[in-house]
This record gives structure tokens, C-alpha cells and sequence, in this order.
């Protein structure tokens, strides 16, 4: 099955997930088809004119066009999902992740998607981890058992 | 023909959690004795791969059966020595590092739950009402 996982650059999350022998929706794969397209010469700022377009399909015009970039990244993988891991209050946010509210765009589009999902907060602790690690690896599980 | 010949290529960064039985030094030589036609590349955190996706996946697989719980891998979108990414060129630490940084202090208790799985509810614990708790209360009296 493929899980969406949020933050979706996670090692932790992208990791667990394999394990299990799911796909993970990871944004580096869709970065690389950016990062090694051979038409886009002015990377690092690698959006194209279509980009924004595609990212109306998920916010409107007015919203940010560094919203609606996003979105076009991110938009495509929630649409693939069959089921989804979301991780709140992730201390990281780099890059792409660097965009509150494109996250928040995120965490609704995966909410309203009626797909099996697992929400959890970014352990802080050992406890709290050992707990995350194990809810994880049963909704997983209990995900093949679903569905085969 | 490049666009698809690089859409082929994947590239997996190879993390070693605080725990793992090998260093890097010894990840990227059993790597290299696969014989695989891969990139590698032996970094701090472990190794970096990068090759034909299937070449990649295989030796994935087979990666992760050194040491399991411990062996924890990532797909990058940047293929090595990027000079976009590279340190070498740009200076400094890349993004992506900052948050490898971040997660690695978590990888050692990931490992420990990996080795010692338990089932879970996935349901959240929530407190009784009172009326329950006081009949709780007064079967356990009774007894």
C-alpha cells in the first residue's frame, strides 16, 4: 500500500514504513524528478511556470504562490495515498518544510481524504518513542491484515 | 535520454543508528564487496548509494540484513557531489542534514523499540467518569 507520511522528508517515518513493505510517499522522489530534469537550468530555484498552475488545484489564487509550489509537490503524493501517518509538532523545518501553512494545507488534504490514518506527536522522550515506534508498526500491520 | 536515464538512478543514504555493531568504514567496505556497479560513498552518518533504482533496492535489501534494527535508510533527492548540495562546494552543512541531526538523537530508542516490538491500541486512553470509577470502586469493596 502506499502510506503518505508527514512530515514527509521523515527518516524515522519513510523507514518504519518500508520496513513493513509499504510504499512510503516520500518528497525526495518527487524532488529528484525536479532536481534532474534536464529543462530546469536555474536550480536551486527549481519551479517551472507550471508549477504554481498545478498548485491551484489545492489553494487558491491568492494564496502565496511559495504556498501553491508547494502544493504542487505535495498535492500529487496525498492524492496517491492509501493510507497516511501524520506526525505533529516536528521540530524540523527545513527546505521544503519550511512552510507552516503548506503543512497545514497538508495535514487538512490528508485529513479529508477518507483513508485510514494514524496521528501521533514527535516523541520527545525514550518512553515516548518506544510508544510512537510500536503504534506505528501495528496500524502497519493491521493495515496488510485489511487488505491483504 | 538523460531525463530518462536519471529518472532510472536512485540515490538511498545508509544511516548507522548509535547502537549499530559496524562503523561506516566497515558499512561501505561490505557494500563495496557486493560487487554491484554503485556509487558509494562514505560519509559520517554511514554511506551514501547511488545507482540504477533496482541495483539500489537490491542492495537495500540487503544492506538492511547487516544489523536490522540499527540499519535505517533514506531516499535522497539530490544524487552525490551534487555541487548544489556538496559541502565541498556550497559550504556549510546541506538541509537535509540538519534534520538527519535532529532524528539521530531519536535512533537509538527506535532501535530499542524495533528489537522488543509490542502491540498497542492505537486508541488514545481516556479518563473514566465518575459514575464508572465508583462502581469499580464498590465491586472491588465487595470483594
Amino acid at each position: 500500500m502506499k502510506v503518505a507520511i508527514f512530515p514527509p522528508n521523515s527518516l524515522i517515518l519513510a523507514d518504519l514504513v518500508e520496513r513493513k513493505g509499504h510504499e512510503p510517499l516520500i518528497l525526495q522522489k518527487e524532488i529528484r524528478k525536479k532536481v534532474t530534469d534536464p529543462e530546469i537550468d536555474s536550480l536551486p530555484f527549481n519551479i517551472t511556470q507550471e508549477d504554481p498552475l498545478k498548485g491551484l488545484k489545492y489553494a487558491a489564487i491568492e494564496v502565496p504562490s511559495g504556498v501553491r509550489g508547494r502544493m504542487s509537490i505535495f498535492g500529487p503524493l496525498i492524492e496517491e495515498a492509501d493510507a497516511a501517518i501524520i506526525m505533529e509538532d516536528a521540530p524540523f523545518g527545513f527546505g521544503c518544510m519550511g512552510c507552516s501553512r503548506t503543512n497545514e494545507l497538508c495535514v487538512y488534504y490528508l485529513r479529508q481524504k477518507k483513508v485510514p490514518i494514524l496521528e501521533l506527536k514527535y516523541p520527545r522522550s525514550r518512553e515516548e518513542t518506544i510508544e510512537v515506534v510500536n503504534k506505528i508498526n501495528t496500524f502497519l500491520d493491521r493495515l496488510e491484515a485489511e487488505n491483504g | 535520454m538523460l531525463e530518462k536515464k536519471s529518472q532510472d538512478e536512485s540515490t538511498r543514504m545508509v544511516i548507522l543508528g548509535p547502537n549499530a555493531n559496524l562503523s561506516p568504514a566497515e558499512l561501505v567496505h561490505k557494500i563495496h564487496m557486493m560487487g554491484l556497479p554503485l556509487t558509494i560513498k562514505s560519509t559520517c552518518y554511514g554511506a551514501l548509494i547511488h545507482g540504477e533504482k533496482e541495483l539500489v533496492e537490491r542492495a537495500a535489501k540487503e544492506i538492511r540484513e547487516f544489523d536490522p534494527n540499527n540499519i535505517f535508510l533514506k531516499e535522497r533527492g539530490f544524487p552525490p557531489g551534487d555541487p548544489r548540495r556538496c559541502r565541498a562546494h556550497r559550504g556549510g552543512a546541506r538541509e537535509g542534514f540538519h534534520q538527519l541531526e535532529k532524528e539521530f538523537k531519536l535512533l537509538g530508542y527506535v532501535s530499542e523499540a524495533l528489537s522488543k516490538p509490542q502491540k498497542v491500541s492505537l486508541y488514545e486512553k481516556k479518563r473514566i467518569d465518575i459514575k464508572t470509577f465508583k462502581k469499580i470502586a464498590e465491586d472491588i469493596m465487595r470483594v
